[in-house]
Protein backbone atom coordinates (compact mmCIF):
# COMPACT_ATOMS: atom_id res chain seq x y z
CA UNK A 1 0.00 0.00 0.00
CA UNK A 2 3.00 2.18 1.44
CA UNK A 3 4.59 1.78 -2.01
CA UNK A 4 1.35 2.63 -4.22
CA UNK A 5 1.36 5.81 -2.25
CA UNK A 6 4.81 6.16 -3.43
CA UNK A 7 3.84 5.79 -6.60
CA UNK A 8 1.49 8.48 -6.71
CA UNK A 9 3.31 10.80 -5.52
CA UNK A 10 6.22 10.74 -7.19
CA UNK A 11 3.58 10.46 -10.63
CA UNK A 12 2.00 13.52 -8.93
CA UNK A 13 4.94 15.30 -8.72
CA UNK A 14 6.36 15.08 -11.84
CA UNK A 15 2.86 16.29 -13.86
CA UNK A 16 3.45 19.30 -11.29
CA UNK A 17 7.05 19.53 -12.79
CA UNK A 18 5.75 19.27 -16.09
CA UNK A 19 3.05 21.67 -16.26
CA UNK A 20 5.27 24.28 -14.15
CA UNK A 21 7.92 24.36 -16.49
CA UNK A 22 5.25 24.18 -20.07
CA UNK A 23 2.99 26.54 -18.46
CA UNK A 24 5.79 28.99 -18.28
CA UNK A 25 7.88 28.22 -21.41
CA UNK A 26 4.40 28.83 -23.20
CA UNK A 27 4.61 32.53 -22.30
CA UNK A 28 8.06 33.48 -23.57
CA UNK A 29 9.43 34.10 -26.69
CA UNK A 30 7.83 37.23 -27.48
CA UNK A 31 8.67 40.97 -26.50
CA UNK A 32 7.29 41.70 -23.27
CA UNK A 33 4.58 38.68 -22.60
CA UNK A 34 7.18 37.49 -20.24
CA UNK A 35 6.18 39.92 -17.35
CA UNK A 36 4.16 39.14 -14.25
CA UNK A 37 1.64 42.35 -15.39
CA UNK A 38 1.09 40.53 -18.92
CA UNK A 39 0.12 37.16 -17.18
CA UNK A 40 -2.11 39.06 -15.12
CA UNK A 41 -3.51 40.96 -17.62
CA UNK A 42 -4.78 37.74 -19.56
CA UNK A 43 -6.03 35.74 -16.77
CA UNK A 44 -8.03 38.40 -15.44
CA UNK A 45 -9.20 39.20 -19.39
CA UNK A 46 -9.60 35.26 -19.94
CA UNK A 47 -12.36 35.45 -17.40
CA UNK A 48 -14.04 38.74 -18.07
CA UNK A 49 -14.27 37.30 -21.23
CA UNK A 50 -15.95 33.86 -20.36
CA UNK A 51 -18.12 36.44 -18.35
CA UNK A 52 -19.35 38.91 -20.83
CA UNK A 53 -18.21 37.74 -24.56
CA UNK A 54 -17.76 34.04 -24.58
CA UNK A 55 -21.93 33.65 -24.81
CA UNK A 56 -21.51 35.05 -28.12
CA UNK A 57 -18.34 34.84 -29.64
CA UNK A 58 -17.25 31.46 -28.17
CA UNK A 59 -14.93 30.45 -25.85
CA UNK A 60 -12.59 29.70 -28.34
CA UNK A 61 -12.79 33.11 -30.20
CA UNK A 62 -15.03 31.25 -33.66
CA UNK A 63 -18.15 33.70 -33.22
CA UNK A 64 -21.64 31.70 -34.56
CA UNK A 65 -22.36 31.04 -38.14
CA UNK A 66 -22.68 34.96 -39.64
CA UNK A 67 -24.90 35.81 -36.51
CA UNK A 68 -21.83 36.40 -34.39
CA UNK A 69 -18.12 37.60 -35.64
CA UNK A 70 -15.70 35.28 -35.12
CA UNK A 71 -12.35 37.34 -33.09
CA UNK A 72 -10.15 34.60 -33.65
CA UNK A 73 -9.31 35.71 -37.38
CA UNK A 74 -10.38 38.81 -37.92
CA UNK A 75 -8.99 41.95 -40.11
CA UNK A 76 -11.75 44.11 -37.99
CA UNK A 77 -9.49 43.85 -35.28
CA UNK A 78 -6.06 44.33 -36.57
CA UNK A 79 -7.91 47.85 -38.19
CA UNK A 80 -9.91 49.07 -35.81
CA UNK A 81 -8.11 48.28 -32.40
CA UNK A 82 -9.22 51.42 -30.79
CA UNK A 83 -13.11 51.05 -31.83
CA UNK A 84 -13.03 47.27 -30.26
CA UNK A 85 -11.74 49.18 -26.72
CA UNK A 86 -15.16 51.42 -27.28
CA UNK A 87 -17.77 48.53 -28.49
CA UNK A 88 -17.04 46.69 -25.28
CA UNK A 89 -18.04 49.42 -23.00
CA UNK A 90 -20.31 51.41 -25.18
CA UNK A 91 -21.58 48.51 -27.99
CA UNK A 92 -21.54 48.80 -31.46
CA UNK A 93 -24.89 48.99 -33.73
CA UNK A 94 -23.35 50.01 -36.96
CA UNK A 95 -22.98 46.96 -39.27
CA UNK A 96 -19.44 46.09 -39.75
CA UNK A 97 -17.20 43.46 -42.30
CA UNK A 98 -15.13 41.15 -40.70
CA UNK A 99 -12.94 39.08 -43.33
CA UNK A 100 -15.18 40.07 -45.71
CA UNK A 101 -18.32 38.77 -44.34
CA UNK A 102 -21.08 41.62 -43.21
CA UNK A 103 -22.54 41.50 -39.58
CA UNK A 104 -25.79 43.02 -38.58
CA UNK A 105 -25.99 42.21 -35.05
CA UNK A 106 -26.18 45.38 -32.49
CA UNK A 107 -23.64 44.29 -29.75
CA UNK A 108 -24.65 45.50 -26.21
CA UNK A 109 -22.03 46.91 -24.73
CA UNK A 110 -20.72 46.46 -20.66
CA UNK A 111 -20.90 50.02 -19.39
CA UNK A 112 -20.24 48.68 -16.40
CA UNK A 113 -16.47 48.30 -17.01
CA UNK A 114 -13.74 49.73 -15.73
CA UNK A 115 -10.85 50.96 -17.93
CA UNK A 116 -8.45 48.33 -16.18
CA UNK A 117 -11.00 45.83 -17.29
CA UNK A 118 -11.36 46.86 -21.04
CA UNK A 119 -7.51 47.43 -20.68
CA UNK A 120 -7.43 43.22 -19.47
CA UNK A 121 -10.38 41.76 -21.84
CA UNK A 122 -8.34 43.84 -24.79
CA UNK A 123 -4.92 41.90 -23.99
CA UNK A 124 -6.52 38.78 -23.72
CA UNK A 125 -8.01 38.90 -26.87
CA UNK A 126 -5.56 40.38 -28.14
CA UNK A 127 -2.81 37.87 -27.48
CA UNK A 128 -5.08 35.07 -27.73
CA UNK A 129 -5.82 33.07 -30.78
CA UNK A 130 -4.23 34.47 -34.45
CA UNK A 131 -3.31 37.63 -32.09
CA UNK A 132 0.20 38.80 -30.60
CA UNK A 133 -0.21 42.45 -29.84
CA UNK A 134 1.32 42.54 -26.73
CA UNK A 135 -0.11 44.13 -23.59
CA UNK A 136 -3.01 46.94 -23.66
CA UNK A 137 -1.83 48.86 -20.50
CA UNK A 138 -4.78 50.44 -18.61
CA UNK A 139 -3.38 53.80 -19.25
CA UNK A 140 -3.87 53.02 -23.17
CA UNK A 141 -6.98 51.52 -22.61
CA UNK A 142 -8.10 55.08 -20.59
CA UNK A 143 -6.99 57.45 -23.33
CA UNK A 144 -8.76 55.46 -26.11
CA UNK A 145 -11.51 55.15 -23.78
CA UNK A 146 -11.55 58.57 -23.25
CA UNK A 147 -12.62 59.48 -26.54
CA UNK A 148 -14.73 56.68 -27.83
CA UNK A 149 -17.65 58.40 -29.85
CA UNK A 150 -20.50 57.11 -27.55
CA UNK A 151 -23.31 59.02 -29.07
CA UNK A 152 -23.43 57.46 -32.61
CA UNK A 153 -22.17 54.18 -31.43
CA UNK B 1 -8.29 -14.78 -0.83
CA UNK B 2 -8.18 -12.20 -3.20
CA UNK B 3 -9.83 -14.08 -6.06
CA UNK B 4 -13.21 -14.66 -3.42
CA UNK B 5 -13.10 -10.41 -3.67
CA UNK B 6 -11.80 -10.60 -7.30
CA UNK B 7 -14.22 -13.23 -9.22
CA UNK B 8 -17.79 -11.45 -7.41
CA UNK B 9 -16.74 -8.07 -7.89
CA UNK B 10 -15.84 -8.62 -11.78
CA UNK B 11 -18.81 -10.35 -12.24
CA UNK B 12 -21.18 -8.06 -10.74
CA UNK B 13 -19.36 -5.04 -12.80
CA UNK B 14 -19.93 -7.49 -16.32
CA UNK B 15 -23.29 -7.41 -15.27
CA UNK B 16 -23.97 -4.19 -14.61
CA UNK B 17 -22.16 -2.95 -18.11
CA UNK B 18 -24.89 -5.62 -19.91
CA UNK B 19 -27.70 -4.00 -17.58
CA UNK B 20 -27.02 -0.60 -19.23
CA UNK B 21 -26.76 -1.53 -22.44
CA UNK B 22 -30.52 -3.00 -22.11
CA UNK B 23 -31.80 0.74 -22.62
CA UNK B 24 -34.93 2.15 -20.70
CA UNK B 25 -37.51 3.47 -22.65
CA UNK B 26 -37.64 7.49 -22.24
CA UNK B 27 -39.77 8.81 -19.66
CA UNK B 28 -43.08 10.22 -20.55
CA UNK B 29 -43.57 13.91 -19.10
CA UNK B 30 -46.82 15.38 -17.22
CA UNK B 31 -49.68 14.50 -15.73
CA UNK B 32 -51.15 11.30 -17.00
CA UNK B 33 -55.07 9.79 -16.82
CA UNK B 34 -56.30 6.81 -17.12
CA UNK B 35 -60.02 6.50 -19.61
CA UNK B 36 -61.93 3.56 -18.85
CA UNK B 37 -64.12 2.81 -22.34
CA UNK B 38 -66.32 -0.32 -23.09
CA UNK B 39 -64.99 -2.65 -25.81
CA UNK B 40 -67.15 -4.78 -27.16
CA UNK B 41 -68.78 -5.42 -23.64
CA UNK B 42 -65.65 -5.21 -21.62
CA UNK B 43 -64.13 -2.44 -19.79
CA UNK B 44 -60.64 -1.02 -21.11
CA UNK B 45 -58.27 1.03 -19.53
CA UNK B 46 -56.37 4.05 -21.46
CA UNK B 47 -53.71 6.24 -20.24
CA UNK B 48 -53.77 9.39 -21.53
CA UNK B 49 -51.10 11.40 -21.49
CA UNK B 50 -49.46 14.91 -21.76
CA UNK B 51 -49.37 16.08 -25.06
CA UNK B 52 -48.21 19.85 -26.71
CA UNK B 53 -51.68 22.05 -27.22
CA UNK B 54 -52.94 23.13 -30.81
CA UNK B 55 -50.68 25.65 -31.72
CA UNK B 56 -50.21 27.85 -34.98
CA UNK B 57 -46.91 30.41 -35.67
CA UNK B 58 -45.51 31.79 -38.86
CA UNK B 59 -42.39 30.51 -39.28
CA UNK B 60 -38.94 32.07 -41.30
CA UNK B 61 -40.53 32.18 -44.51
CA UNK B 62 -43.54 33.53 -43.33
CA UNK B 63 -45.52 30.16 -44.04
CA UNK B 64 -47.95 28.53 -41.04
CA UNK B 65 -46.79 25.86 -39.08
CA UNK B 66 -49.11 23.69 -36.63
CA UNK B 67 -48.76 20.25 -34.64
CA UNK B 68 -49.45 18.72 -38.53
CA UNK B 69 -46.15 19.92 -39.57
CA UNK B 70 -44.37 18.16 -36.87
CA UNK B 71 -46.85 15.16 -36.79
CA UNK B 72 -45.69 11.86 -36.93
CA UNK B 73 -42.11 13.61 -36.41
CA UNK B 74 -39.58 13.80 -33.20
CA UNK B 75 -38.86 17.05 -32.36
CA UNK B 76 -36.52 19.33 -30.27
CA UNK B 77 -38.57 22.83 -28.90
CA UNK B 78 -37.13 25.87 -27.44
CA UNK B 79 -37.29 29.39 -26.10
CA UNK B 80 -35.13 31.94 -27.24
CA UNK B 81 -35.08 35.49 -28.86
CA UNK B 82 -32.22 37.15 -31.51
CA UNK B 83 -31.62 40.42 -29.30
CA UNK B 84 -31.06 38.11 -25.85
CA UNK B 85 -27.44 38.39 -25.26
CA UNK B 86 -27.63 36.16 -22.16
CA UNK B 87 -28.19 32.07 -22.47
CA UNK B 88 -29.46 32.28 -26.10
CA UNK B 89 -26.28 32.66 -27.97
CA UNK B 90 -25.10 29.38 -26.11
CA UNK B 91 -28.64 27.77 -26.96
CA UNK B 92 -28.30 28.60 -30.85
CA UNK B 93 -24.83 27.03 -30.20
CA UNK B 94 -25.67 23.85 -28.91
CA UNK B 95 -28.88 23.69 -31.07
CA UNK B 96 -26.43 24.20 -34.23
CA UNK B 97 -24.52 20.85 -33.06
CA UNK B 98 -27.87 18.90 -32.91
CA UNK B 99 -29.10 20.56 -36.27
CA UNK B 100 -25.72 19.28 -37.64
CA UNK B 101 -26.46 16.13 -36.78
CA UNK B 102 -29.91 15.74 -38.00
CA UNK B 103 -30.06 17.58 -40.88
CA UNK B 104 -29.99 14.80 -43.21
CA UNK B 105 -32.22 13.07 -40.98
CA UNK B 106 -35.88 13.38 -42.11
CA UNK B 107 -37.80 11.77 -39.24
CA UNK B 108 -36.14 14.99 -37.04
CA UNK B 109 -36.69 18.59 -36.97
CA UNK B 110 -36.54 21.89 -34.66
CA UNK B 111 -38.40 24.41 -33.97
CA UNK B 112 -37.44 27.78 -32.02
CA UNK B 113 -40.38 30.11 -30.38
CA UNK B 114 -38.68 33.95 -30.14
CA UNK B 115 -40.53 35.25 -26.90
CA UNK B 116 -39.98 38.51 -28.31
CA UNK B 117 -42.18 38.25 -31.62
CA UNK B 118 -42.56 41.96 -31.78
CA UNK B 119 -38.95 42.16 -32.53
CA UNK B 120 -38.40 39.03 -34.06
CA UNK B 121 -40.35 39.28 -37.43
CA UNK B 122 -40.08 36.86 -40.39
CA UNK B 123 -37.63 39.22 -42.07
CA UNK B 124 -35.75 39.28 -38.95
CA UNK B 125 -36.10 35.67 -38.14
CA UNK B 126 -35.58 34.70 -41.73
CA UNK B 127 -31.90 36.70 -41.87
CA UNK B 128 -31.52 34.98 -38.76
CA UNK B 129 -31.91 31.51 -40.19
CA UNK B 130 -29.66 32.49 -43.02
CA UNK B 131 -27.19 33.75 -40.87
CA UNK B 132 -27.15 30.13 -39.26
CA UNK B 133 -26.58 28.81 -42.96
CA UNK B 134 -29.58 26.40 -41.46
CA UNK B 135 -32.80 25.01 -43.65
CA UNK B 136 -35.98 26.28 -42.98
CA UNK B 137 -37.94 22.83 -43.79
CA UNK B 138 -35.54 21.22 -40.76
CA UNK B 139 -35.50 24.00 -38.26
CA UNK B 140 -37.97 26.25 -37.63
CA UNK B 141 -38.44 29.67 -36.18
CA UNK B 142 -41.99 30.40 -35.00
CA UNK B 143 -43.26 34.16 -34.51
CA UNK B 144 -46.13 35.70 -35.79
CA UNK B 145 -48.15 35.22 -31.98
CA UNK B 146 -48.51 37.70 -29.65
CA UNK B 147 -46.24 37.20 -26.50
CA UNK B 148 -49.05 35.78 -24.58
CA UNK B 149 -49.47 33.04 -26.30
CA UNK B 150 -45.75 32.34 -26.69
CA UNK B 151 -45.55 31.89 -22.51
CA UNK B 152 -48.71 30.40 -22.03
CA UNK B 153 -47.79 28.09 -24.66
CA UNK B 154 -43.76 27.57 -23.33
CA UNK B 155 -45.59 26.96 -19.70
CA UNK B 156 -48.44 24.96 -19.92
CA UNK B 157 -47.41 22.61 -22.87
CA UNK B 158 -43.72 22.84 -22.60
CA UNK B 159 -43.30 23.10 -18.72
CA UNK B 160 -40.73 25.58 -19.39
CA UNK B 161 -40.10 29.35 -17.91
CA UNK B 162 -41.05 31.73 -20.45
CA UNK B 163 -42.05 35.01 -19.16
CA UNK B 164 -41.31 39.05 -19.35
CA UNK B 165 -39.44 40.72 -16.50
CA UNK B 166 -38.42 44.09 -16.93
CA UNK B 167 -35.59 43.81 -14.06
CA UNK B 168 -33.73 41.14 -16.19
CA UNK B 169 -31.19 42.25 -18.44
CA UNK B 170 -32.84 41.54 -21.73
CA UNK B 171 -36.20 42.08 -20.31
CA UNK B 172 -37.11 38.57 -19.99
CA UNK B 173 -36.65 35.45 -18.15
CA UNK B 174 -36.99 32.08 -19.97
CA UNK B 175 -35.36 28.41 -18.63
CA UNK B 176 -32.31 27.66 -21.51
CA UNK B 177 -34.52 23.87 -22.03
CA UNK B 178 -34.69 21.72 -24.98
CA UNK B 179 -37.67 20.01 -25.46
CA UNK B 180 -37.56 16.55 -26.69
CA UNK B 181 -40.85 15.80 -28.14
CA UNK B 182 -42.49 12.41 -29.81
CA UNK B 183 -43.88 11.55 -32.68
CA UNK B 184 -47.55 11.50 -30.50
CA UNK B 185 -46.51 15.35 -29.46
CA UNK B 186 -45.52 14.02 -25.80
CA UNK B 187 -42.72 15.08 -24.14
CA UNK B 188 -40.09 12.82 -23.65
CA UNK B 189 -36.78 14.48 -22.47
CA UNK B 190 -35.26 17.63 -21.17
CA UNK B 191 -32.13 18.94 -21.42
CA UNK B 192 -30.09 21.83 -20.31
CA UNK B 193 -29.60 23.80 -23.35
CA UNK B 194 -26.66 25.71 -22.58
CA UNK B 195 -24.30 22.30 -21.25
CA UNK B 196 -22.73 20.31 -24.29
CA UNK B 197 -22.51 16.93 -22.25
CA UNK B 198 -26.63 17.23 -21.73
CA UNK B 199 -27.13 18.17 -25.35
CA UNK B 200 -24.89 14.97 -25.96
CA UNK B 201 -27.43 13.29 -24.09
CA UNK B 202 -30.11 14.73 -26.67
CA UNK B 203 -28.72 13.47 -29.71
CA UNK B 204 -28.41 9.92 -28.16
CA UNK B 205 -32.13 10.18 -26.76
CA UNK B 206 -33.28 11.16 -30.01
CA UNK B 207 -31.97 8.14 -32.03
CA UNK B 208 -33.00 6.11 -29.26
CA UNK B 209 -36.87 7.92 -29.20
CA UNK B 210 -36.41 7.06 -33.34
CA UNK B 211 -36.49 2.82 -32.45
CA UNK B 212 -39.32 3.21 -30.74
Amino acid sequence: MSNRNGTIWISGSILIFLITVFGCSSNTGKPDTSSVKFTQYVVRGEELYQKHCSNCHQKNGSGLGLVYPPLNTSDYMDKNFEKVLCLMKYGLKEEITVNGKNFVQPMPGVVTLTDLEVAEIATYIYNSWDHNRGIVDVTEASRVIKNCATADQ
Amino acid sequence: MIKKIVVPVVCLFISVCFLSCEKQPLPIFGQRQVVTREENGKQVNDTVYHTIAPFTFTDQDGKTITNETFKGKVYVADFFFTSCRTICPIMKTQMLRVYQEIQNDPEVLLLSHSIDPEYDTVELLHDFAARLDVKSEKWHFATGQPKEYVFDLAQKSYFATAMEDKTEPDGFIHSGAFLLIDRLGRIRGKYDGTKEDDVDRLMKDIKQLERE
